[in-house]
């Protein structure tokens, strides 16, 4: 009985940290009528140096237009393991593009940079698009884009 | 022992009743290799003439297309493995194309928990 009781305590004592070290973030990207096909949208982020730390999201299958995707593209080489299980489709002019994720906390307050690179096609390639420091006191505070991004907001 | 022997026995009928049933979905009937394969329908119903459909965007179009993406095809198909003669339309670097959120975990780069997996609507 001690020893199941100890076995139980110290699963608990292993999750709860687990559990406390990520958390539901929504990011919303809304974009402008711009008056052409879907954009392509890359989701990153940059550590305090600057340097990439990992994509979040990948908006459009297809990887032959990821070069298009400038600052993405030249942080990863095109790598497409980098946006595996994290792609979805491509994203129409005026619609909103919702994606929650489990994001770790130590993003948060910490020097991270959210980046997000645009691009259609037949219309100019607009690398960071979007850039905002993750901060806690920045959640739900939408940002304009330069471009193609009419509003973008991440809350949790 | 008996029990042993018994379980033996058990194991190599179950084996070779699949095999053999395996065997038998894979061979087609003794004369398929010799009829064309538009009439290879059991039904009797007269065979519809063969149409091969090309999927290669044939048409001029992208040649007047000026700036982004000039010279891609429009299509949605997966045509990651295209084999017409402009580098630009294939996989650049011959990168696949990234598995679909849903059918793959994130990448394990710290910047994910180990919780629920994305959501994602487009509104």
């Amino acid at each position: 009985m001690k020893s199941l009781l100890a076995a139980l305590a110290l699963t608990t004592a292993l999750t709860l940290p687990g559990l406390a070290a990520a958390r539901p973030v929504t990011l919303t990207t809304t974009l402008s009528s711009y008056g052409g096909d879907g954009a392509y949208l890359a989701l990153y982020v940059t550590d305090p140096s600057g340097a990439y730390a990992g994509s979040l999201w990948m908006a459009g299958h297809k990887s032959k237009y990821y070069e298009h995707l400038n600052d993405w593209y030249r942080a990863t080489g095109g790598d497409t393991a980098q946006v595996d299980g994290i792609t979805g489709a491509s994203v129409g002019a005026g619609r909103t593009l919702e994606i929650t994720l489990d994001l770790a906390d130590a993003l948060f307050d910490a020097g991270y940079t959210l980046h997000i690179d645009a691009a259609v096609e037949d219309m100019r390639d607009s690398p960071n698009e979007v850039a905002v420091p993750l901060t806690t006191a920045g959640a739900g505070t939408p940002v304009q884009g330069r471009r193609y991004v009419a509003s973008f907001a991440y809350d949790m | 022992m008996r029990k042993t022997l018994a379980l033996l026995v058990a194991s190599t009928a179950l084996t070779a009743t699949l095999g053999f049933a395996a065997w038998s979905m894979t061979r087609g009937p003794a004369d398929a290799g010799s009829r064309p394969v538009a009439a290879l329908s059991e039904d009797g119903t007269p065979a519809l003439p063969l149409i091969l459909i090309s999927d290669d965007d044939d048409d001029d179009d992208d040649d007047n297309r000026k700036g982004f993406w000039r010279g891609h095809d429009d299509d949605d198909d997966d045509d990651c493995d295209d084999d017409d003669d402009d580098d630009e339309g294939g996989c650049r670097g011959g990168a696949r194309n990234p598995a679909p959120a849903g059918s793959k975990l994130p990448p394990q780069n710290g910047l994910f928990g180990t919780g629920a997996p994305p959501q994602v609507q487009v509104n």
